[in-house]
């Protein structure tokens, strides 16, 4: 085979009708510019939605009365204790890695002459390591102070410089009121959120922390929900129907009153959605390069119809079919993975662009580039086989009287 | 001197469909090896169709062709292809360069199918340029040089592979006189030096006669075969067709 010298041959063919062969590549650059573009914005999109789910915990799972069964108001023998709350501990040990009653007030802080409003969560020990917070000043909440029920409070950093001036605020002092009492809360800890889209967008002035739990005992002995983390090797949707179900005969209400909801399962029919939206840009993208396809066949046509004269002539010094069918085959080839590399340039600027627009991460695998010439080149190669076969089954003398 | 061309009762006839057309009548020729050989004839008379099937770009109806020893009228296309590139150099009237490539790589084109590695395949092509002339002019394109420039690259691009037998159809024909001559002095220098046979297709008797055997074609056969040369004893034949 004369790989060298017909790839030579093919790019000084295609150097010769450079404009030619850029509007015959231009079918395989659309197509293949459009899908490295969508699927580069699908996988940064999908990049920033686990990252979302990331942020929630990985095993995350809240339980709470499921509100198309109530008619009106809930019952007060519907909601939770903090008795309920150590049985549904005890009984689901093994599956549970943490769990808290979901408490949370929006109430007044303030340092000094400052005041803020707060949102405020009641959390339990752990809960740091759960969502993998990042501490950057102190300590999480310990056992003894949500025991104890402690004023203890963990800043998130913008809150700290908010309130401070500094994200190290450790040992600083805050009045806080929490049903109805007002105390003063002695920092412990600094966390920082990792910037996602929905951080950036949070512009508000109020500011966050989390106190131990136990400090809103009126809401955490009578809520509606429980926030929990569930060993992420197990089941979750099992796990979560058997939480439920344990939870509607500890309270004895009617089957299905109680229900959950897991981030796991979210974050599955959120990627089921971008894995269709991917099969339908693929189908379309098929299309255009099977238009590109085409029209590399069209002008492969035509290229082997001018050159018959020159077909002509290398037959009569030795070419033989194989040699002919390799050369205009290699040509096609070419123009076409030439154009899945213009394309595949192309895509990823439009999606670099399209997500330096929106602010999200560019993220794209390299295989991608390979995969997208290569395919491109077998395009060329499949859609060039007819022009190829008519070049090299022309009569050598037929081929050398043509004008 | 040993034979390279035996035709025995070959004959070619072009089915159109409704008619046929023999082109070639039944025919048996003998060409040794390092003869210097011309073929006349009107256009019309069969020629070219015989130049087609000595060069093995056509087969015979019927009949047998041995070229050098070898029954290639039953060769298949890629056979016919291996024999064109390795046995036959082919000169034509419109030189059949290829275009927009260099004369250096137009040269190259028979090694090229013959596999030799490049740098060989240069190096040749070089000397082979050397030889015709056109030592300074291998990079040019064929649309930057002369007719008689042209059919001295085509030269060269016949001789690449060392075939014992060049084909040349009327290669003075698109030529001026002056150019025509030299081109001539070539093949006869090619045939008297090297021992090449040449075997010439034209239809102008001047340069017939720089062969040393002239067969004439009429109608489809061949008429007369004349040897300049008589000290082989046949001198010329005429031949009733």
């Amino acid at each position: 085979m004369l790989i060298i010298e017909n790839i030579r041959l093919a790019l000084s063919a295609i150097g010769i009708n450079k404009m030619r062969s850029f509007l015959t590549m231009l079918g395989i650059i659309i197509g293949i510019s459009s899908v490295i573009a969508i699927t580069a914005i699908g996988s940064s999109i999908q990049g920033v939605v686990n990252k979302q789910f990331e942020s929630v915990g990985k095993g995350a799972v809240i339980l709470y009365v499921n509100w198309s069964m109530i008619d009106g108001y809930v019952p007060s023998e519907a909601s939770f204790t903090m008795d309920d709350l150590e049985k549904f501990r005890r009984e689901f040990k093994d599956e549970l890695r943490y769990a808290d009653p979901y408490v949370t007030e929006v109430s007044t802080v303030r340092v000094g002459d400052i005041e803020k409003k707060m949102y405020v969560y009641g959390r339990d020990v752990g809960y740091d390591r759960m969502m993998n917070m990042n501490i950057i000043y102190g300590r999480m909440l310990n056992e003894a102070e949500v025991a104890g029920a402690r004023p203890r409070i963990v800043l998130d950093a913008p809150s700290a410089v908010a309130l401070f001036g500094t994200e190290n605020a450790v040992g600083g002092t805050v009045e806080l009121t929490l049903e109805g009492e007002t105390k003063d809360y002695t920092v412990v800890g600094v966390y920082k959120e990792e910037e996602t889209i929905f951080t950036q967008m949070n512009t508000s002035e109020n500011v966050t922390g989390i106190v131990p739990y136990t400090l809103m005992p009126m809401q955490a002995d009578n809520t509606l929900y429980f926030y929990t983390f569930v060993d992420d090797t197990l089941n979750i949707s099992e796990v979560g129907t058997q939480m439920a179900n344990w939870l509607v005969r500890l309270k004895g209400m009617p089957e299905g009153y109680y229900i959950y909801e897991a981030a796991a399962e979210q974050q599955g029919a959120m990627n089921e959605v971008l894995s269709m939206l991917s099969i339908a840009i693929g189908i379309i993208a098929g299309i255009s390069l099977l238009v590109g396809g085409i029209g590399i066949m069209n002008i492969m046509l035509v290229s082997v119809t001018e050159r018959t004269r020159e077909i002509g002539i290398r037959k009569s010094l030795g070419a033989r079919t194989g040699d002919i069918l390799f050369q205009f085959l290699i040509e096609s080839m070419i123009v076409s993975a030439m154009g899945g590399l213009l394309g595949t340039g192309l895509g990823m600027l439009i999606a670099a662009l399209g997500m330096g627009a929106v602010g999200v991460e560019f993220s794209m695998n390299p295989m991608v580039v390979v995969v997208a010439v290569g395919f491109s080149a077998i395009i060329g190669m499949f859609f060039g086989i007819y022009p190829a076969r008519r070049a090299a089954k022309m009569d050598p003398i037929e081929a050398l009287r043509y004008e | 001197m040993s034979e390279i061309i035996r035709l025995q009762g070959v004959s070619k006839t072009y089915d159109t469909g409704k008619i046929q057309v023999q082109a070639l009548k039944p025919l048996d020729l003998l060409v040794e090896q390092g003869e210097y050989v011309a073929i006349m004839g009107s256009s019309g008379s069969g020629k070219s169709t015989l130049m087609n099937i000595l060069g093995c770009l056509d087969r015979p109806t019927e009949g047998q062709y041995f070229l050098a020893g070898e029954d290639v009228s039953k060769k298949n296309d890629n056979e016919l292809s291996l024999i064109r590139n390795q046995k036959i150099g082919f000169v034509f009237q419109s030189f059949n360069l290829i275009p927009r490539t260099s004369a250096l790589k137009n040269v190259e084109l028979p090694m090229v199918y013959a596999k030799v590695p490049a740098r060989k395949r240069e190096a040749r092509a070089r000397e082979l340029l050397e030889k015709v002339g056109l030592g300074q002019r291998t990079d040019h394109m064929p649309n930057e040089i002369s007719g008689g420039q042209k059919q001295r690259v085509a030269i060269a691009r016949a001789l690449a592979n060392q075939p014992p037998i060049i084909f040349a159809d009327e290669p003075t024909g698109n030529l001026d006189s002056k150019s025509s001559v030299e081109i001539m002095e070539i093949f006869t220098k090619l045939n008297r030096e090297e021992g090449n046979t040449v075997v010439l297709v034209t239809h102008e008797p001047d340069i017939a006669e720089f062969a040393d055997r002239i067969l004439t074609f009429k109608d489809g056969c061949v008429v007369s075969d004349r040897r300049k040369n008589a000290s082989a004893g046949c001198g010329e034949v005429e031949k009733p067709c």
